[in-house]
């Protein structure tokens, strides 16, 4: 009898554990009903939330239009470490059709023949450089080929709190500053910058920061701190001699300049202030609560003034990021998300289909819209430019167009490049000492050292691409 | 044949059953493991198929600047937290262990920090630590004069004396990521709680009619017999301390900040991995950590001969 009732229960839970083989999770989608012979579109992207649901609504629009004419399903799945997962998804031969990735990882993804090629689907829906903003179509290409189209961009500008310089407008005058206007040197805006910091003093006895004008690496606007150098007329990447050229004086200048703010307020006061500051999405960022004057923002930050606090929705203003450079105007970085194919997938055509119908301007106008962003494409139609919730989106549009913009080094060792360097920049900032001589490092000292590591780092990179070549070519 | 031999037949019954966990081994640990040295030998992107270059990644890494940085940090890192962490859990579990009006209380109080992920507890330290508004730094402030005292004899007063930088300075990111791995030691603290009540109630009477005290207590009856479970606590927390991955990554969201200063090794080895796509770099940064866990391990294993007491033997 035992033995009968232990075979009852191996023999069942043999047939669950194969029904649920047969049946269980798959990872093939099904659309929904009417629809289940269309070829489904496997999309990975990494945003959630409003973004996420703004994107799912273009997907949806597309679903109801294009695809339903030419039978094909988008599935759209928001993922986190979109990268790592679509580099072992496609690494595993299983990649999506879609991947919504960044352009920090683009040409390292590139390089490294994850992604493909896509010049020729492009042309074919005339999508062209003339339809493009250069700064963006540039930064798609690797090598002369397009491996990527835009999904949304950004350009970096100045974002001011305009209600604090007209309360310190006394303060701003005493330093010859103009309170009712944003600074349009870099020497200006140094004086804007001393004009509103105050001071507090503390228990101890010593002055603390109460507020900033500017500070390089206040945690909610740090974000760009690395890029600086293009306000300096520099670069850290020799795009045509492939080569970093962090020891360039306008690079050492730059962080120079980022360095000195630590001399003028203090260390402690720099590491204290920036530690008391929340981050960028939420309640307590320094710009939201009024304790920094001026950063270096995105278009989108009119959206999260908006949703952290609607009462500034009319106290800040945007205007080009000055540049220490006479005569050179409209600086500016340009980060973008792209939509890429990565190597392996199955439907490179009818992925293409739904690339080129959110590059359509009007779909493109509406999904940077509502990611209060500004428009990649070179034509912006009037209603984008006076509905968009950005007041000051023609700002971002302007230096989105300008010949002085740039976007992320097109370096496959950029990932681990901008790590090092920001990692220089926390030193400086911190004002680290020498072990050697008790002296604070200085930005070309700082800067000799990075460029040493990251050199033998990209030498090693070409090394094992010849190697690698020479493995194939014997293969 | 099978009928003739129940032995044989009950070894394969029992492999059997054990398969799915043996596949599972063979398939997820062991191949990756046996694959993962292969790789450290060879220049591997996960996208293209591994080329052998023998030694270069470990001589590459013997002249990695920031190697030896994240070997010097984690060492730090190991050093004051293996410790620390097993003196504070010891006394702790002696004190817990005291027959006191609300020791329950006591003990859920000690064992919840471990019950709270460690992602969930990054966030709320990163407040605690919070140089300007954090909780720490104003209890600090209520003991100023001592403090500053204190820190002047550690060399640590360049700094406001009041208000720490606890997780934006390049000196203090690792104590004060210790001081948090101490918090979350529950667990501990109830593996030696096991011990202490497995000591034999009739050697501390003996000790007592030797005239023994509290210390003389402590330290002849109560660590030797519990000095098992002091050893497995600490080759547990010693290889947890030199992988410690996920504390140091949030609360320096993710750079190993300030300054590489909170850049641990398996920190250093993930980004390489999955961000650098060198994997078979990151594959040699882990063999030299498993060689350096197996070594601490070893060497732990080869002293216990000298303090550990099994009883019975």
């Amino acid at each position: 009898m035992r033995v009968l009732l232990r075979s009852i229960i191996l023999i069942v839970m043999a047939v669950a554990a194969l029904l649920l083989l047969i049946f269980g999770p798959s990872s093939e989608q099904r659309p929904p009903a009417g629809r289940e012979h269309d070829l489904v579109i496997h999309y990975w992207e990494k945003w959630v939330g409003a973004e996420g649901r703004a994107m799912q609504g273009i997907v949806d629009d597309f679903n109801n239009s294009v695809g339903l004419q030419k039978h094909i399903y988008v599935e759209y799945l928001s993922i986190s470490n979109i990268d790592q997962k679509t580099i072992v998804a496609t690494a595993g031969g299983v990649p999506p059709d879609i991947a919504g990735l960044w352009d920090g990882t683009f040409v390292q993804f590139t390089a490294l023949d994850a992604l493909q090629p896509l010049d020729d689907l492009a042309a074919a829906y005339g999508i062209t450089e003339g339809y493009y903003k250069p700064v963006y179509w540039n930064a798609c290409h690797y090598k002369g080929h397009l491996y990527a189209l835009i999904s949304t961009p950004a350009s970096v500008a100045l974002i001011y709190n305009k209600k604090m310089f007209q309360e310190n407008a006394a303060a701003l005058r005493a330093y010859q500053c103009d309170p009712d206007r944003a600074p349009r040197t870099i020497e200006e805006f140094n004086r804007y910058a001393d004009a509103l910091n105050t001071y507090i003093v503390g228990p101890d006895g010593k002055k603390h920061l109460d507020r900033a004008g500017y500070i390089p690496m206040e945690p909610a606007s740090n974000w760009y701190v690395t890029e600086l150098p293009f306000w300096f007329g520099g670069d850290e990447w020799d795009p045509v001699n492939r080569r970093f050229t962090l020891t360039d004086p306008r690079v050492v200048q730059t962080y120079d300049w980022v360095q000195s703010f630590s001399y003028k307020l203090g260390e402690d006061a720099v590491g204290e202030f920036s530690g008391a500051q929340g981050g960028f999405n939420t309640p307590q960022n320094a710009f939201m609560m009024g304790n920094v004057a001026m950063e270096m923002q995105g278009p989108w930050m009119a959206n999260f003034i908006h949703q952290q606090n609607a009462k500034m929705d009319h106290d800040w203003a945007a205007a080009p990021f000055p540049s220490a450079v006479p005569g050179l105007e409209n600086v500016t970085y340009c980060p973008w998300d792209g939509l890429m194919i990565p190597r392996g997938c199955k439907h490179r055509q009818e992925a293409f289909e739904f690339i080129a119908y959110v590059n359509r301007q009007a779909v493109m106008e509406k999904l940077c819209s509502i990611h209060c962003k500004n428009s990649p494409l070179t034509h912006v139609s009037r209603e984008f430019l006076e509905h968009h919730p950005n007041p000051y989106i023609r700002v971002f549009e302007e230096l989105a167009s300008s010949p002085n913009a740039h976007t992320t080094m097109q370096c496959p060792i950029a990932p681990e490049a901008g790590a090092d360097i920001l990692a220089m920049i926390q030193g400086l900032v911190a004002m680290q000492k020498d072990p050697q001589n008790g002296k604070v490092i200085t930005p070309a000292a700082a800067l000799a050292g990075i460029q040493r590591r990251i050199t033998a780092t990209w030498k090693n990179y070409l090394k094992q691409e010849q190697r690698r070549e020479l493995a194939q070519g014997g293969g | 044949m099978a009928r003739s031999n129940p032995e044989a037949r009950n070894f394969l019954k029992g492999i059997a059953f054990l398969s799915p966990w043996l596949i599972g081994f063979l398939v997820f640990m062991l191949l990756p493991i046996g694959l993962s040295l292969y790789y450290s030998l060879c220049d591997y992107s996960i996208l293209k198929p591994p080329v052998w270059c023998g030694v270069d990644n470990y001589r590459l890494l013997f002249h990695d600047s920031l190697f030896w940085q994240v070997m010097r940090n984690t060492f730090y890192y190991a050093g004051l937290s293996l410790p620390l962490g097993l003196v504070a859990t010891l006394g702790a579990a002696l004190l817990l262990n005291r027959r006191v009006p609300g020791q329950s209380i006591f003990r859920t109080i000690i064992f919840l920090p471990s019950l709270v992920p460690f992602v969930a507890s990054a966030l709320v330290w990163m407040w605690i630590y919070n140089q300007k508004l954090g909780l720490l730094n104003a209890v600090i402030r209520i003991f100023y004069v001592p403090l500053n005292a204190l820190l002047r004899l550690l060399h640590l007063h360049q700094h406001s004396p009041i208000q720490p930088p606890w997780i934006v300075d390049a000196n203090w990111i690792i104590p004060a990521l210790v001081l948090m791995s101490i918090w979350g030691m529950g667990n501990q603290v109830v593996i030696y709680l096991a011990g202490l009540q497995d000591v034999p109630r009739e050697l501390y009477e003996a000790a007592d009619l030797d005239g023994a005290n509290a210390f003389h207590r402590m330290w002849h009856v109560t660590l030797p017999m519990i000095s098992p479970v002091i050893f497995f606590n600490l080759v547990t927390t010693m290889i947890w301390v030199l992988q410690v991955y996920d504390v140091p990554f949030i609360m320096s969201a993710g750079t190993g900040g300030p300054n590489h200063a909170s850049y641990l090794m398996t920190m250093y080895l993930y980004d390489n991995g999955f961000f650098y796509l060198k994997m078979g770099y990151a594959s040699a940064i882990a063999w030299i950590q498993l060689m350096i866990i197996l070594a601490m391990t070893g060497l732990a294993f080869w002293t216990s001969r000298n303090w550990v007491h099994y009883q019975g033997k």
